[in-house]
């Protein structure tokens, strides 16, 4: 790698003051993952000029129980000890199952939810080394996928005012969506739906000297059950090419909320309000579950190369709805 | 011994069966043995280039093409060069460059050292760069100004056909881009054999159809790189090769020529390279450039690729491929015609139609087969050049058992024979050429056919539904095996002194088969040695050149070249036994059994024993006696022992083995292989799992099973790999590789076969190699790509003849993409 | 080499050049003396617990723990093979956890306690034995990384089950395609752990402790 400085950061207000120092040049490292394969493959407009290690900070790294309720994920938790929490596992598995089908064992013993939950894009024009195609999403002209190979594009369109087709990929977040996270940051509280803001270099709300602190999921209602799935070419280490969580209450047969939120499939995860109105006051069965599989799907519109992508969705809406009932 | 030595001459460009007598195996065919290699491996200890450092090394870097064909116009490096930490760069334009020299491809041909005329994207070219660090290197590589001419390119094989393509390489293609048959003439391109017409003629039914295969790589675990060190007037080379002599022979030919013995090759264990980038034109490219610097540094250079550096290229499959297939009733075929139009190979001598000559009696045959250069990496022998061979019999086989709705096992065995003839005339040459006459093709497909539950699982397409709503898919495909390639070899074993273990010698090349192994079992078995008294060090050049240990060559080839020197030294230590010890002239000691002639005395356990009275014995470590400085007489009196030094026990062995690429050759293959496959597809997705393979390999002869077994295993994981993930993928309108990494590019890993692979082996003893042997190392990671089409054939009733065979071709061959 | 072993080494304060007499008597020299937030950590200097031996060793921001344990201390059994995380050959158990060195900066691992597949194999030289007594390796090139990651999980569950061994491995990739005789070896190892009547696998991990 190219160089740079390193800072260990002591504190959040620390991290942030380094940050704001360096006016953009700088980046916030956690788990690494993403970013060091970024700079390894100098992929950035502008290599940044240093790196600041958020792991150093005390504090943000727990899973506890809260006495009213509910449960509050430090940001820098393992996603390898979210998967295998028994807490997490029994009240909030959808996410558990994310955390656990996150691409390989290691990454999951390195990443941490905060990072999961904010990683860049996987488009393979975005990521090609050296700024081969300087696209929309780095500052540049135009989305290179759209005419390109677009096989795990965007199938819901792209981001309405910038047109980039490259999708969401994290696995927890869909799980988050459906379990109604609440992200607090370090300088406000975000509601898991308005968190994700695609821009020009960016894929969340935060500003750029925002921290996300930790992430508080709140307590199931009674009957609800949560679910994720995932397909992806591989069983380990690949991206998702469809994930779907869900989180469904029932009273007695009926279901009384639903939400659905399928991800690697559009520009951010893609909650499908339709679908989740459509099972309200309905029994969770086989032909409720399909049905909301296609209506999660009907605002597809696929491009040249993705069109498959519509039908997995639609399967891996129904099935993980299914899988609540189990 | 001269009965050895000419015995071993007989057996040389060997047509016929091993003629030696045979051997007690003690050790030949066991599982017991672990890897000589096991220990260093696992332990980590194991080196390997990558992991070379030398004191005051450099590290040469490569500029390479943004575009997939342009000309360097214009290049300015002074920014580069007055980077802190740049130690030298070299130019395309540097006077000291020749304007072409061999570098080591799979076929000798002169090749530029640095092209400033790119034909692919990611191609090293124009300038390397060498420095303190790699990290250096690179960043000068970041300041090197070029003005490119930006020149058209084209991607596909079919589409650089069209009259309107582009020329992909206008300075050598200067006609069009199909270049094999303006290089080699029909005698390559066309298979003609019979008469189509009237074998279409007779056919109750005919199927067409065309295939496609996308184009997949190697991954070397090990990334290509290499370090070249002067050493006065010699040099020192490590090279990752997996053909270190061709390594050695093409070093030798630069710098108007280096003696061979003066060059030292380092071939330390490597991270494996199925064929691969060990056979692209250019391999030894970057050493070239790393032997220039490190002269003009006065320092070692290493090279090494980046991960991305080493996606560029392929396997030799890619393209398309028409088929046309006649067939009677009862399943003979009686025509096949194809065309296959594929890219970029660099060795395009091996005709796709060539297995159905070899090893079925089909009468009538077409095939034209046409190269094309695109713009893209090179494509060379990738596991194995059969590839293509591979997938056209199975889909040929496939598709006409089906279109005459026949048990596909019945539909092999009917048309089971050799070059258009039928098992008679095969058993017949089986006779001719001296082996059993067995019937391999059947014996492998009732083993395979057991193992699978073949007659109580097989079902016609489509229609097994499972209760957990997948479609089961259930297929079978066979071939020949093929030691491909022949080829020649020289080893030797040599008697340590002090305690008499032997060390078998030969050129150091270990590829991850447990070559090593195999030597000593047939050393140990030969020379009555015990296994842990016999060694072979892969990580050393003793100068005996040695056969790859690739192209499943392995057994045919060096495996006579070791045997034969255990039977020479064998001879030889039981002639030294009988006679004099150190004949001096101060006198002589007597001999060991001064009473007994050779043929009276063998060996068992690594001791020397009279046949009619075993307790008359000597240890090989009291023939070989110590080694000391002083002189026989003295020491032996002094110290009371009973050997004094004596003659050195040494012997050679090599081979020759003939090979099968001449056009015209006629090399039967007795031995035969079936694979069968069980698969789950998921209807709503097109997921395919693989829920049990088996693998039925007639070896001739396991001289290793255990290695035997880890090629159908491991050849099944990367078949699996290469049919249902591995693409490389261009961006269409840039012609820019996207995804040469290994989380884009999918090799299969440890959960994505999810069930039981059976590795079943037949010994027919009906290869050429020696004890009846044949190599399988490029069998099944060949076959069983090409397998997933008729299993998920199988399974969804409609054809998907595009590989990979990914799901969203899957979801739209059924109606849901 | 550049690293020091403890005791030889004097601590120079990167902004005042004040020697100092310990790592962490430096350390906190510059975050009372030079007010740390505003510059540069005396960063370069790491300590690092591999194989059970104290190292420190000056590094520079951008290197990777696999350049220091690979190149720098010379433990050449990490591999390079992907570089970018998706592989599993660099793996190294760093404070109980199986993580990437490649995808792991080395300036961030101070006070780290290491194990890499030399220190594995020193104390399980049982392990690499059944490695090698069912192949479970070929051009044994990623095979360290499977060592190295099978090793966490036995300190972790010192009686895994196949599924679970396979899950465990699943990160890791191999060319050659060993993948079924890694369960078979270390499946075996554990039963002869058992036999052998050693059950605590987990503890003679005295390192890896702070999950």
């Amino acid at each position: 790698m190219k160089r740079f400085i390193h800072f260990n950061a002591r504190s959040v207000e620390q991290a942030v003051s380094l940050l704001n120092r360096f006016q953009g040049r700088a980046e916030f490292i956690a788990g690494g993952t993403d970013l060091l394969g970024k700079m390894k493959d100098r992929i950035l407009p502008r290599y940044p000029e240093a790196v600041i290690n958020l792991k150093t900070i005390p504090g943000l790294d727990f899973i506890r129980s809260e006495a009213e309720g509910g449960v509050t994920i430090g940001a820098l938790t393992r996603l390898e000890d979210i998967a295998a929490h028994p807490l997490i596992k029994e009240k909030f598995t959808a996410l558990a199952q994310a955390a656990g089908r996150t691409a390989s064992p290691h990454i999951r013993e390195m990443g941490t939810l905060a990072g999961n939950l904010c990683q860049d894009i996987r488009c393979w024009y975005y990521r090609t080394p050296e700024n081969r195609f300087p696209c929309l999403r780095k500052g540049g002209g135009r989305c290179y996928a759209i005419e390109g190979d677009n096989r795990y594009h965007s199938i819901f369109g792209g981001t309405v005012e910038e047109g980039c087709y490259a999708v969401h990929p994290s696995d927890t977040a869909p799980a988050l969506t459906a379990l109604q996270a609440r992200i607090r940051t370090s300088k406000r509280v975000i509601a898991i739906d308005d968190f994700f803001e695609i821009g020009v270099t960016k894929t969340t709300a935060l500003d750029f000297d925002e921290i996300v602190l930790e992430i508080f999921l709140p307590e199931p209602g009674e009957g609800c059950r949560s679910a994720f799935l995932k397909f992806a070419l591989r069983k380990s280490i690949d991206f998702p090419i469809v994930n779907c969580a869900v989180a469904v209450t029932l009273k007695g047969w009926r279901i009384v909320q639903a939400r659905i939120c399928l991800n690697a499939v559009h520009v951010r995860p893609y909650r499908s309000i339709e679908a989740e109105e459509a099972l309200l006051g309905k029994p969770l069965t086989d032909e409720t579950a399909e049905m909301a599989g296609n209506l999660a799907v009907a605002g597809a519109r696929p491009l040249k190369h993705n069109a498959y992508m519509v039908q997995i969705s639609r399967a891996m809406v129904k099935r993980t709805l299914l899988s609540c009932t189990s | 011994m001269n009965d050895e030595i000419s015995r071993m001459q007989e057996m040389l460009d060997n047509l016929g069966a091993d003629r030696y007598p045979e051997v007690a195996f003690k050790h030949i065919g066991k599982k017991g043995p672990r890897r000589v290699d096991g220990l260093h491996k696992a332990s980590g200890q194991a080196d390997y280039t990558m992991d070379v450092r030398l004191p005051g090394m450099l590290f040469l870097r490569f500029l390479t093409s943004p575009y997939p064909h342009a000309k360097i116009l214009r290049m300015d490096t002074s920014r580069a060069e007055g980077l802190p930490g740049v130690r030298g760069i070299l130019r395309y334009d540097d006077p000291g460059l020749p304007p072409a020299v061999d570098l080591a491809g799979h076929v000798p041909a002169a090749e530029i050292v640095l092209p400033e005329i790119v034909h692919f994207q990611g191609q090293e070219c124009g300038a390397a760069v060498c420095a303190d660090s790699e990290e250096v290197a690179e960043e000068a590589l970041g300041l090197i100004d070029i003005e490119w001419e930006v020149r058209p390119f084209v991607l596909e094989a079919e589409e650089a056909l069209k009259p309107e393509a582009p020329l992909a390489n206008p300075e050598v293609f200067t006609w069009g881009n199909h270049y094999n048959e303006m290089l080699l003439g029909e005698a390559y391109t066309d298979i003609k054999k019979g008469d189509v017409v009237a074998g279409f003629a007779e056919a109750d039914k005919i199927v067409e159809f065309r295939s496609q295969r996308r184009l997949h790589t190697w991954i070397g675990p090990e990334r290509p790189c290499g370090v070249f060190r002067w050493n006065g007037d010699g040099v020192e080379v490590w090279v990752k090769q997996q053909r270190p002599h061709v390594a050695k022979r093409v070093i030798a030919s630069w710098f108007g020529g280096i003696p061979m013995n003066k060059i030292q090759i380092h071939c330390l264990y490597q991270g494996a390279s199925f064929g691969g980038w060990s056979q692209v034109n250019w391999n030894l490219g970057p050493m070239y450039c790393a032997a220039v610097l490190a002269k003009r540094t006065g320092r070692p250079v290493k090279w090494v690729f980046t991960r991305r550096e080493d996606f560029f290229g392929g396997e030799m499959d890619e393209g398309a491929y028409y088929l046309k297939v006649g067939a009677r009733k009862d399943g003979t075929i009686t025509a096949v015609e194809g065309r296959a139009v594929l890219a970029n190979q660099q060795w395009p001598v091996f005709h796709f139609l060539k297995h159905l000559v070899e090893n079925t009696r089909i009468p009538n045959l077409y095939g034209k087969f046409l190269t094309v250069m695109v713009n893209k990496g090179p494509n060379v022998p990738t596991r194995c050049e059969q590839n293509a061979n591979t997938h056209t019999q199975t889909l040929v086989f496939d598709h006409i058992a089906n279109a005459l709705n026949l048990d596909p096992t019945e539909v092999a065995l009917k048309n089971d024979g050799a070059f258009g003839h039928d098992t008679v005339w095969l058993d017949q040459h089986k006779v001719d050429r001296g082996f059993p006459v067995r019937d391999s093709l059947k014996e492998c497909i009732e083993k395979g056919k057991r193992a699978i539950d073949w007659d109580r699982k097989w079902h016609p397409p489509g229609t097994k539904k499972m209760p957990n709503g997948r479609l089961h898919g259930l297929a079978f495909t066979f071939a020949h095996e093929w030691d491909d390639s022949g080829g020649s070899s020289e080893m030797a074993i040599r008697l340590e002194r002090n305690d008499g273990t032997a060390s078998i010698l030969g050129m150091g090349s270990d590829n991850g088969v447990d070559a090593e192994n195999s030597y000593c079992l047939i050393a140990a078995d030969e020379l009555g040695m015990k296994l842990e008294d016999v060694h072979y060090n892969p990580r050393f050049d003793p100068g005996f050149f040695r056969m790859t240990p690739d192209s499943s060559t392995n057994m045919a080839v060096n495996g006579f070249a070791v045997r034969n020197a255990a039977r020479i030294l064998k001879r030889q230590i039981l002639e030294a036994a009988v006679a004099p010890v150190a004949q001096t002239q101060r006198g002589s000691f007597p001999a060991f059994f001064p009473e007994a002639k050779a043929e009276d005395l063998d060996i068992k356990d690594s001791i020397i024993f009279l046949r009619k009275d075993p307790t008359k014995r000597v240890s090989l470590a009291e023939l070989v006696g110590p080694s000391r400085s002083a002189g026989p007489m003295t020491d032996n009196e002094n110290l009371g022992m009973r050997t004094p030094f004596s003659v050195p026990l040494f012997a050679y062995g090599y081979h020759v083995q003939d090979g099968t690429y001449h056009p015209e050759h006629i090399y039967t293959k007795f031995c035969r292989q079936a694979h069968f496959m069980e698969v789950e597809v998921d209807p709503e997705t097109g997921e395919v799992i693989v829920t049990k393979v088996v693998n039925v390999n007639d070896v001739g002869k396991a001289i290793n099973p255990m290695s035997c077994h880890g090629q159908q295993y491991g050849g099944t994981y990367m078949g699996v790999g290469r049919g249902l993930t591995e693409e490389v993928i261009y961006d269409p309108v840039t012609g820019v590789m996207l995804n040469g990494n290994l989380l884009d590019y999918k090799i299969a890993g440890m959960l994505d076969i999810d069930g039981p692979i059976d590795t079943l082996l037949v010994e027919t003893g009906m290869g050429y190699g020696p004890y009846g042997v044949v190599g399988i190392g490029e069998d099944i990671g060949t076959v069983i790509p090409a397998l997933l089409g008729p299993a998920v054939f199988n399974a969804i009733g409609v054809r998907v003849d595009d590989f990979p065979i990914t799901p969203d071709k899957i979801l739209k061959a059924l109606g849901k993409g | 080499m550049p690293e020091r072993s403890e005791g030889t080494e004097r601590f120079h304060c990167p902004y005042c050049q004040k020697h100092q007499e310990s790592f962490e008597a430096l350390k906190n020299h510059v975050l009372t003396e030079h007010r740390m937030e505003t510059v540069p950590e005396p960063e370069g200097l790491i300590r690092l617990t591999v194989n059970g031996e104290v190292r420190s060793i000056r590094v520079e921001a951008e290197w990777t723990l696999y350049q220091v344990i690979h190149d720098r201390l010379g433990l050449t059994g990490a591999k390079m093979f992907c570089d970018r995380g998706a592989c599993g050959s660099c793996t190294v158990i760093m404070n109980g956890r199986a993580v990437l060195s490649c995808m792991t900066l080395a300036i961030e691992c101070d006070g780290a306690i290491i194990k890499t597949v030399e220190g594995v194999a020193a104390e399980h030289p049982g392990l690499i034995e059944k490695y090698a007594e069912h192949h479970a390796m070929q051009c044994g090139y990623c095979t360290p990384g499977f060592v190295v990651t099978a090793k966490a999980l036995l300190d972790k569950n010192e009686n895994p089950s196949e599924r679970e061994i396979r899950e465990a491995l699943a990160g890791n990739l191999c060319r050659c395609g060993t993948y079924p005789q890694h369960p078979i070896a270390v499946l075996d190892f554990v039963r002869q752990q058992k036999t052998a009547g050693s059950t605590d696998l987990g503890s003679e991990n005295q390192e890896g402790k702070n999950r």
